[in-house]
């Protein structure tokens, strides 16, 4: 994401989060939200609470916007009587829900229930060093936890499922939550793990290829379908613009980041490889693996110098500057080459990651759980701690910040987010602005396509933070700044096998 | 010998040089908190003048001005002053925080080591150098280990997340260096002082208190301003121990999120961070330069 | 200062016994007391660890035996990171020592402006070490630092190699933010040591006709000799546990080039392998313990 947009995003939230909470007159309010380039009536609308219509006019909008789904917040006022002056925290990355929930809790949450909200707003690999010393202390620090999908396994016996605790606890279950509204590919990816739900579905990073028509169009290169096709494109397009400093893509490959990890696994499953086979065993090292990071090596090749420096936040930068034709990569970036100081405004299209090659593997044929699909995903979930001590107020604001009033603004306020509900894609509010330009939703059909038909999860297993954090970045990180391997992929991956069955074998999964 | 004028001036040059370059980074650094966003991130080349210096960053994260205010005042994001991010920027309570702990472990650090160091330097008994050296060895262990087990410890006596406990961490780290610069002041003053108080019939604490700790004031003072410093700056142990006080290194850390650097806040804050310290140095000035010679040179 | 004074006042001073004692215990006991609790416990504690191993699915600790420790001597990632961390300290020792000497000395007069000069050259140490990382990533920057310019205009570096990309440079970066930093720690150091020298050997080297290296060589070095240790001594342990600037500036890459001990046990533990990380914490330990007891007993280092 790029700084500007992200700008944008907090601009709005926190404008909004000054009108709703009466610092703000109604002139004032709207010459801001024009300034942010918020149209009045696509904005009124988002300002709307869930299941209003959006014909509400100019006026109309931005008054209710103070309104909200009144009924939730009443019952929020009710049940949450007896936890008024409670305080809850919890740690998070700086991610669009987290934010606009940040910017939001105070004037509506806070409000009505009187019940604080403390948010820890820290890098994802601090959220995870503190998680972890959360939990292994027992130390009851935080009341919900910010959990990434590859985490999933390690906390899994320190939260309390969602659905049962909603089910047990009658008095405190919101009306209307619906449950089924959550896309399914996206819990089961997500927050299930052995039978259980380990949290909500709170944030859906997935990866899509993001290209510039223009730059297709000026070079008259077809659009790639599947990743071989990709790959040559890329190449082409590096060659071509080799004048103008732009380069074929752009990748996130930190040396012992996640986030290089992440393109791996989306090179493995994109050509057929998982990473566990049916018995457990690493089987990333495979001919399909070997050509998937030799697909990825040149990947690299063709990005700027510096990718190997850069984690999704240089990436998403140097797109946004236009230093990259395309790259398939998280969606969660596309709104910010809308952003109106971007230097690519309205020059890049969305579409779902062309096809494997030469095909998927078959998910009975991979360990943990894992699915090998094109369009990794990086979810999230929010999720209730065994260890709270204010677990009912905890849990009405997890409902709040899950309803489908907030999880839709999360959508539009969050600078076009992608939506874990079905009902925000359908949402005419959304709908409406799927138009280039700021906190577009113009990318949300390929996300939509993604999610329901090649989405990709990593596997699910206890030691799989600590694999995916450490060991495999550090290894591709070696190999792909010529530390080690000499260029050969085979080496590399051969050496993480060793890596990786060791310690599976060592923690005796 | 005198050394000749053109060799003066020679050495006068150097030296304005040789701190000039020091002094470049923290010039950048300030010069960068008040520049725009366009000037920090221009590619054609570092950005000196040429641009309308703003007080923005220092507004938010000094003021805790609203930048929903500031981006009004300055005609919105067409001016390209809207800043972001998910986290407040206003960092008052930061300095606030940083200053009691950084306060308070300096006055533990002083009183534990002030008596240690006075000791050392004038009784003698058998493992003194064994003694001093197991204090240092306290440096040695990385922070990282002393945080798995302190984060228990600190849960058992209720000492997460409050002043004391960082307080005592913090005076932990410092006391080995505290002792060893103290006991060099202590061994600057003649032993002859003590023997005559304590001949005046002066007790051995009224002569510590009453007779040398007056004669080693600039000392003190100077470790103090080192103590103060290193608590100040210190940042693994305050990110791990804390969750509600944020000192300012860890606060400045947390404006790195995934989705955005804000390096106007940053630079801001950063700039901001090191002038008490600096203010402090400068009083001291003179007994740090004497004070830093650690005792070594008598045998 | 009378002897009215103290026994005017003696009876407001009427301290319990044992703080008047002629003893050491009183004076140290505070500081005793508070370094057993704090210092080691958590000693202790890890190597307590050390000899257990996480259980992942029930995350009990289990002992082990010497598991970890066999692990970490077999483990070449720990080889390479110690190796890398020596490295480290050693050229940050040898130029912060030998920078750190020469602008003493420039410094060292009692001519007007020198007080501030002295005073701005301590500057770099009141900055955060965490924010001294940010500082020269700003700085370093691929595509919009100073520092990468100025490298790209001299043709130091390539555009198409960032200094943070290449395993060479990337540790040259990091030892440039730790010499930028902790310089001025020894010109301090070696600062007070000059002026601490007794003036009389250099007037007589002076009328004996030495010129100012010879002087420097023969006289200043080495009654400088046991300050130089002291600071060498300080110095060297903090480098060795070098932490804050590799984590920000480079998390240790490319690949593991720039991965120092200490900030792979920062690693693991981020993980939350707790007992490898103590291992690993351990090692640290023990190296330093090892190397400065030698070095003290080399150099006849007293406090």
């Amino acid at each position: 994401m790029s700084f500007r947009d992200h700008d944008k995003k907090t601009f709005i939230a926190d404008t909004c989060n000054d009108f709703t909470a009466n610092r703000m007159t109604k002139r004032d309010f709207m010459r801001k939200m024009a300034l942010a380039g918020v149209g009045f009536s696509a904005f009124g609308s988002a300002m709307l609470g869930g299941g209003r219509s959006n014909r509400a006019g100019l006026g109309l909008g931005v008054e209710e916007a103070r309104a909200q789904d009144t009924d939730m917040l009443k019952w929020l006022a009710d049940v949450g009587k007896p936890y008024a002056g409670t305080k809850i925290r919890y740690t998070s990355e700086a991610t669009p829900p987290t934010i606009v929930a940040n910017q939001l809790v105070a004037g509506e949450f806070t409000k009505a229930t009187g019940i604080e909200v403390e948010v820890e707003i820290v890098p994802l690999e601090q959220v995870l060093a503190k998680a972890t010393q959360d939990v292994q202390g027992q130390l009851g620090t935080y009341d919900v936890y910010y959990l990434d999908q590859s985490w999933m396994a390690t906390f899994a016996q320190d939260v309390i499922d969602p659905r049962e605790y909603y089910g047990q606890n009658k008095e405190l279950a919101m009306p209307n939550f619906d449950w089924d509204d959550f896309s399914k590919p996206l819990v089961d990816g997500i927050a299930m793990y052995n039978g259980k739900q380990c949290g909500i579905p709170f944030d859906i990073p997935i990866f899509i290829l993001m290209y510039r028509k223009d730059l297709f169009d000026k070079h008259n290169i077809a659009l790639p379908t599947d990743l071989d096709a990709y790959l040559k494109a890329v190449q082409a397009l590096t060659e071509a613009e080799k004048g103008n400093g732009i380069f074929g893509t752009a990748c996130q490959a930190k040396s012992g980041h996640y986030s290089l990890e992440c393109d791996w696994t989306f090179a493995l499953w994109g050509h057929g490889g998982s990473i566990f086979n049916k018995d457990k065993k690493f089987v990333g090292n495979d001919e399909r693996g070997v050509a998937g990071l030799k697909f990825y090596q040149e990947l690299v090749k063709n990005s700027p110098p510096s990718a190997t420096t850069w984690t999704w936040d240089g990436q998403g930068q140097a797109l946004t500057q236009g230093q990259a034709a395309m790259a398939i990569t998280w969606g969660e970036d596309f709104p910010g080459f809308d952003a109106n100081d971007s230097k690519v405004k309205g020059l890049f299209e969305a579409l779902p990651a062309p096809k494997e090659v030469p095909g998927r593997r078959a998910v009975a044929d991979c360990g943990f759980n894992e699915i090998p699909a094109v369009g990794h995903q990086g979810g999230s979930t929010i999720s209730l701690s065994q260890y709270s001590k204010n677990k009912e107020a905890a849990w009405l604001f997890m409902q709040w910040v899950c309803s489908k009033d907030v999880m839709a603004r999360v959508s539009t306020l969050g600078g076009g987010a992608s939506p874990m509900r079905n009902s925000s894609f359908t949402d005419p509010r959304v709908k409406a602005k799927a138009v280039v330009g700021p906190g577009t939703t113009r990318h949300f059909d390929a996300i939509k396509y993604t999610i329901d038909n090649q989405m990709g999860s990593e596997p699910d297993m206890p030691i799989w933070a600590d694999l995916s954090n450490n060991d495999i970045p550090v290894e591709l990180g070696k190999l792909l700044t010529g530390q080690d391997y000499g260029g050969d992929a085979k080496a590399c991956l051969d050496a993480i096998a060793g890596i990786v069955d060791g310690k599976v074998k060592d923690a005796g999964l | 010998m005198e050394p000749s004028r053109v060799q003066m001036i020679t050495r006068d040059v150097l030296a304005v040089l040789v701190v000039a370059i020091f002094m470049f980074p923290i010039a950048w650094w300030a010069l960068s908190s008040v520049k725009p966003y366009s000037a920090i991130f221009d590619r054609s080349g570092p950005v000196y003048t040429g641009f309308t210096p703003t007080p923005d960053n220092y507004r938010v994260t000094l003021l805790g001005v609203s930048r929903v205010d500031i981006g009004m005042e300055q005609g919105g994001e067409a001016a390209g002053v809207i800043k972001g991010g998910a986290s407040s920027y206003d960092s008052r309570q930061s300095l606030l925080d940083s200053a009691i702990i950084a306060v308070g472990s300096t006055a533990l650090t002083l009183l534990l080591a002030t008596l240690a160091a006075y000791c050392l330097s004038r009784m003698q008994f058998s493992g003194q150098q064994s003694f001093l050296f197991w204090i240092l060895s306290q440096r040695f262990m990385p922070p990282i280990a002393i945080v798995i087990p302190v984060v228990f410890m600190f849960r058992d006596l209720g000492l997460r997340d409050t002043y004391t406990g960082l307080i005592l961490v913090h005076s932990l780290i410092n006391l080995p260096l505290a002792v060893l610069l103290l006991k060099s002041f202590f061994d600057d003053v003649p032993r002859e002082v003590d023997e005559a108080a304590l001949i005046d019939g002066a007790t051995r604490w009224q002569t510590f208190r009453r007779v040398v700790v007056p004669m080693v004031k600039g000392g003190i003072a100077a470790t103090a301003v080192l103590c103060f410093i290193f608590s100040w700056t210190e940042f693994l142990l305050s990110l791990f121990l804390t969750t509600s006080i944020r000192t300012v290194p860890v606060k400045i850390s947390t404006f790195v999120t995934s989705t955005a650097t804000e390096w106007g806040y940053i630079t801001a804050l950063g700039t901001s961070a090191i002038i008490p310290s600096f203010i402090f140095i400068l009083l001291v000035q003179r007994h740090l330069v004497r004070g830093l010679t650690l005792g070594s040179l008598k045998e | 200062m009378s002897t009215a004074t103290f026994t005017q006042e003696g009876s407001s001073w009427a301290l319990p016994r044992f703080m008047t004692a002629e003893h050491p215990f009183p004076w140290l006991a505070p500081i005793t007391v508070m370094l057993l609790v704090f210092g080691i416990y958590p000693l202790a504690y890890s190597v307590w660890l050390s000899f257990h191993k996480r259980n992942v699915v029930s995350r009990q600790l289990d002992f082990a035996g010497v598991h970890q420790w066999a692990r970490a001597f077999s483990d070449t990632r720990m080889w390479h990171s110690l190796e890398t961390t020596l490295i480290y300290t050693f050229v940050a020792l040898a130029v912060q020592l030998a920078l750190g000497i020469l602008i003493a000395l420039l410094l060292d007069t009692d001519r007007k402006g020198y007080g501030i000069l002295r005073a701005l050259m301590t500057l770099p140490l009141v900055v955060p070490p965490a924010v001294t990382g940010m500082m020269f990533l700003l700085m370093q920057d691929g595509s919009f630092g100073v520092l990468s310019f100025y490298l790209y205009a001299l043709d130091l570096i390539s555009p198409a190699q960032p200094i943070l990309t290449q395993p060479v440079t990337a540790l040259l970066a990091i030892l440039l933010a730790d010499i930028w930093q902790w310089t001025p720690f020894m010109v301090l150091i070696i600062l007070a040591g000059l002026r601490a020298l007794p003036k009389e050997p250099f007037e007589a080297a002076a009328i004996d006709g030495a010129n100012g290296i010879q002087t420097f060589l023969r006289l200043t070095l080495p009654m400088l000799r046991k300050v130089i240790a002291v600071a060498v001594l300080i110095r060297g342990v903090d480098l060795f546990r070098i932490y804050d600037y590799v984590y920000i500036i480079t998390a240790g890459g490319p690949g593991t080039a720039t991965e120092t001990l200490s900030f792979y046990a920062g690693r693991i533990y981020f993980t939350g392998d707790f007992p490898y990380a103590a291992t690993l914490s351990l090692i640290v330990l023990v190296v330093l313990i090892a190397v400065s007891n030698v070095f003290v007993r080399l150099f006849k280092v007293r406090f």
